[in-house]
């Protein structure tokens, strides 16, 4: 059997076993959400949990005013994580095209606290005890969080020592080149065609 | 056409099988005939895949129900530029997608070696052969778009909204074509590692490649924060959501590579760090991708939670293996040929530079994944969200923008006292007066006058640069300057492309900066009610609302509310936010509500407007001031111009035989054989 031969039924041979069954006959149940309009639970773009506000509030401190302006407000809720599973804070989320109905109840429980004369820190206190960690956009600078905001900078820190470490030796060597090499151009001056390829290396430098 | 397409996939998956092992058997046996059988098959691979391609097309624009891709993402009613870029709007499309990109890079890439870099071309085409069987057998196996229903509905689901937007029809191709052109430099590497053929040759090309690369990344990324702004109405572009930083980390290492890569051309240096920074930048396009189609972290994208993670999974930690094993087997091969002579050099510069890339890319990386380490030491799960990133990261992107400017002020090999001063003078002063002058002009914001007084220096630099050899051009033959200008680019192709990279990079931190003085206003109106807001540079705007209107259109219902808009006292027109409600060809909704966003666009600022909802008849809106925005995409067009500047071929240096080592010097017995 001639080679172009072997290898056309190999091709057609392995083909015919792997894709039959899956040709024309195969056919396979839609999955869930695949081929059906997905109301109510899942945004256009990821799977979104509609139903993940929790009731955040507490007692208003006695005498309470509000604990901060709107402006001050709208700068805690974007330390706020939206629970819709958005990855986005608070006060970005209610207005974003995901149609959330999570954010918008997260941002009522927020300006309840405020109004009930809670600091940032009580609040965001509350939503921790809420929702846990995930409720806040950047994990607390405490325990092994710590692992998170330093590793960055150690890593970093290592890589320019180690580079300081490799430039100093490579330093090292070529000064001891250029000293023998120094000690052979006394003896040996460059020659003429040398000295045209230096400059033909200096004129292509930069 | 559906049924070839259907078929040419399994077939591909073959021929793909073939061509690895006949490539890979014909480069260890050193038998020709196998090496060219190899070839083929990869040329065969590329046409099935591109028949398998065609008829998914066909099934696309067809509206053939009958397949579940088909039927999940498209609808009837859907513009047909939408329905032909449903091709990659899906995960299984995707796949395919890129298998056909690969598919065809990958026959240029082998294409254009023929008859040269014999050691490598077996292996060049075997590895690449090898990563098709991946792409080709994950689209077969776990997400295969000719997969068919039960029952052929009689209209399909229709595409996301949000997916319906220009952006998004360009900026994923552009995505892809930059992560898949990281495979080519791979298979390079890996192929000069296996033939321990790594000298100048491999390099040149990797070169090329990996510039398509990079090029193709930051026009994609650029397009995905365009398309995140004008589509999301979040009034940001960047999230650092794990899909983004996935585009990011290979873009990062690949820039770290085009820097390095200049010092193993002109001394020989550098030479393992490149072939790890080569193979990282392919690995960290393949773990990108399992990181956010494996579901191992939250993401807002549809691909978190897929089949197709465990296949990834796989396949990265097979790819990482194989390299490790052959980095390491070949260190002594990669041994430079010169030695860094100074720390106050350009190579080092450029090290520098390389260290702060590649510590942005680990930040980027750690941040992304310490949720989930979190969630395995302690069982906690915590956000890893943008005020992380930004503390890690601000500081890094500082240091960078002041390297941008530092590295072409330095000499190469070992820079004097006297050329240092002559050189930074200007640009320290030039970044200097910006910074001071725009405290004068009230800018109080630490990071941002950090960040224009850097901005400043570099783009003094850069001015320098330009100013240097435009002037020496202009005095030497006597150009006029524009002419000068023209020339100086187009003969120092790599150099000064490099410099208007460098200034897109300086156009995206101002940018960036200008977030800094962002404004938004939750305002409610009921028609003819009136709201007056001020924006960070002072100027007082004036809102009248139009009322809320309600349409229908091709395939959607449409509230729209209209706002007359005025600054200081002169109109400037009427700006329309909207919300959509998509449905299909029976007029049952489809999709959650969409926002359209009303953006006013300036040089100065963007005025941005969303329509958060109605309420009787009331608009609930969020009016935004993002200063500086436009400039986002001005400077990625930039960058990409530089790029395209940097990767047009030179064919007068081709012909004097590329750049590699101009400087190294010459070994010693060459020297000596000249005498």
């Amino acid at each position: 059997m001639r080679r172009r031969d072997f290898l056309s039924r190999v091709v057609l041979g392995g083909v015919a076993i792997v894709a039959a069954p899956r040709l024309g006959g195969q056919v396979v149940s839609p999955p869930a959400g695949d081929a059906a309009p997905a109301q109510g639970t899942t945004s256009n773009l990821f799977d979104m949990n509609q139903e993940a506000a929790k009731t955040v509030r507490r007692p208003a401190k006695p005498g309470a005013v509000p604990s901060m302006t709107d402006d001050a407000r709208d700068v805690l809720e974007h330390d706020i994580r939206c629970q819709c599973s958005c990855t986005l804070d608070v006060y970005t989320c209610r207005t974003t095209d995901f149609s959330c109905q999570v954010s918008p109840a997260m941002h009522r429980d927020v300006m309840s606290l405020v109004d009930g004369g809670y600091s940032a820190q009580e609040i965001l206190d509350a939503f921790v005890q809420t929702y846990g960690e995930r409720a806040l956009m950047s994990p607390k600078r405490e325990g092994f969080n710590w692992a998170g905001y330093l590793v960055p900078s150690v890593a970093l820190a290592a890589g320019a020592a180690g580079l300081v470490v490799v430039l100093r030796g490579m330093q090292r060597r070529t000064a001891a080149i250029d000293a023998e090499r120094r000690g052979d151009l006394l003896v040996n001056p460059a020659t003429p065609e040398e000295h045209a390829r230096l400059q033909a290396a200096i004129r292509r430098d930069d | 056409m559906i049924l070839v397409g259907e078929l040419s996939l399994w077939v591909a998956l073959l021929m793909a099988i073939w061509s690895a092992v006949t490539s890979f058997a014909g480069g260890t046996m050193g038998r020709d005939d196998l090496v060219i059988s190899g070839r083929r098959g990869l040329y065969a691979t590329t046409a099935m895949i591109v028949l398998a391609s065609l008829g998914l097309w066909t099934a696309l624009l067809t509206h053939d129900f009958s397949l579940r891709y088909v039927a999940s993402n498209t609808s009837a009613n859907m513009p047909k530029i939408y329905v032909f870029a449903a091709f990659w709007g899906g995960q299984a499309g995707s796949m395919l997608f890129w298998a056909l990109i690969l598919a065809l890079y990958s026959a240029i890439a082998v294409w254009s070696i023929r008859g040269r870099a014999r050691e490598l071309a077996p292996w060049v085409c075997g590895t690449l052969a090898a990563i098709l069987v991946f792409f080709i057998a994950t689209t077969c196996f776990k997400a295969n778009p000719y997969d068919r229903l039960a029952f052929v509905p009689a209209d399909g689901r229709g595409m996301n909204p949000q997916l319906q937007n220009p952006g998004m029809a360009i900026h994923p191709p552009t995505l892809y074509l930059g992560y898949v052109a990281t495979s080519i430099p791979f298979a390079f590497a890996i192929a000069a590692l296996v033939s321990r053929k790594l000298d100048a040759e491999w390099l040149s090309i990797v070169r090329r490649w990996s510039l398509v690369s990079w090029f193709f990344l930051t026009i994609g990324i650029t397009l995905g924060m365009w398309w995140a702004y004008v589509e999301l109405g979040w009034s940001g572009y960047w999230a650092w959501d794990p899909v983004e930083n996935a585009s990011l980390l290979p873009w990062l290492t690949g820039t770290a590579f085009l820097h390095s890569i200049m010092i193993q051309e002109k001394r020989g240096m550098l030479r393992k760090w490149n072939v790890v920074l080569v193979v990282t930048t392919f690995l960290l396009a393949i773990f990108g991708t399992f990181l956010t189609r494996s579901g191992l972290v939250e993401s807002v994208h549809s691909f978190a939670q897929s089949p197709v993670g465990t296949w990834f999974a796989t396949f990265f930690i097979g790819a990482t293996g194989a390299t490790i094993y052959f980095v390491t087997t070949r260190l002594k091969d990669l041994e430079a040929t010169a030695e860094l002579e100074s720390m106050v050099s350009r190579e080092a510069a450029f090290l520098y530079n390389n260290l702060v890339l590649v510590g942005i890319a680990f930040s980027v990386l750690w941040g992304t994944l310490f949720p989930v380490l979190s969630e395995w030491v302690r069982g906690t799960k915590i956000t890893v969200g943008p005020p992380f990133f930004n503390t890690v990261n601000v500081p890094l992107g500082l240091l960078l923008l002041a390297l941008t400017g530092v590295g072409p002020l330095i000499a190469w090999r070992k820079a004097s006292t006297s050329n240092l001063q002559r050189q930074f003078r200007f640009p320290v002063l030039f970044g200097l007066s910006t910074g001071v002058l725009l405290f004068a002009l009230g800018m109080r914001n630490p990071h941002a006058l950090v960040a224009y007084t850097l901005a400043g220096f570099v783009a003094g630099t850069i001015g320098q640069e330009f100013y240097k050899g435009i002037g020496a051009r202009h005095s030497m033959h006597d150009e006029s300057i524009p002419l000068a200008a023209l020339r100086l680019v187009a003969r120092n192709r790599r150099r000064y492309g490099g410099y208007i990279v460098h200034a897109g990079i300086v156009i995206l931190f101002c940018a960036f900066a200008g977030l800094a003085f962002k404004r938004d206003h939750d305002v409610q109106m009921k028609a003819g009610d009136t709201k007056e807001l001020v924006d960070p540079l002072g100027h007082r705007w004036r809102f009248v609302s139009q009322g809320v209107s309600t349409s229908e259109t091709l395939n959607r219902f449409v509230t729209a509310v209209g706002l007359e808009v005025w600054r200081d006292g002169i109109r400037q027109g009427i700006v329309t936010s909207e919300k959509r409600q998509h449905f299909d060809s029976n007029k049952q909704p489809q999709f959650e509500p969409s926002t359209e966003v009303g953006i006013r666009t300036s040089a100065a600022l963007d005025l941005y407007i969303v329509l958060a909802g109605v309420r009787d008849e009331t608009a609930e809106l969020r009016i935004s001031f993002n200063p500086l925005v436009v400039w986002v995409w001005i400077g990625g067009m930039v960058m990409a111009i530089g790029g395209l500047i940097v990767m047009w071929p030179q064919t007068e240096r081709r012909r004097a035989g590329g750049y590699v080592a101009t400087l190294e010097p010459a070994p010693r017995a060459e020297l000596a054989a000249t005498r």
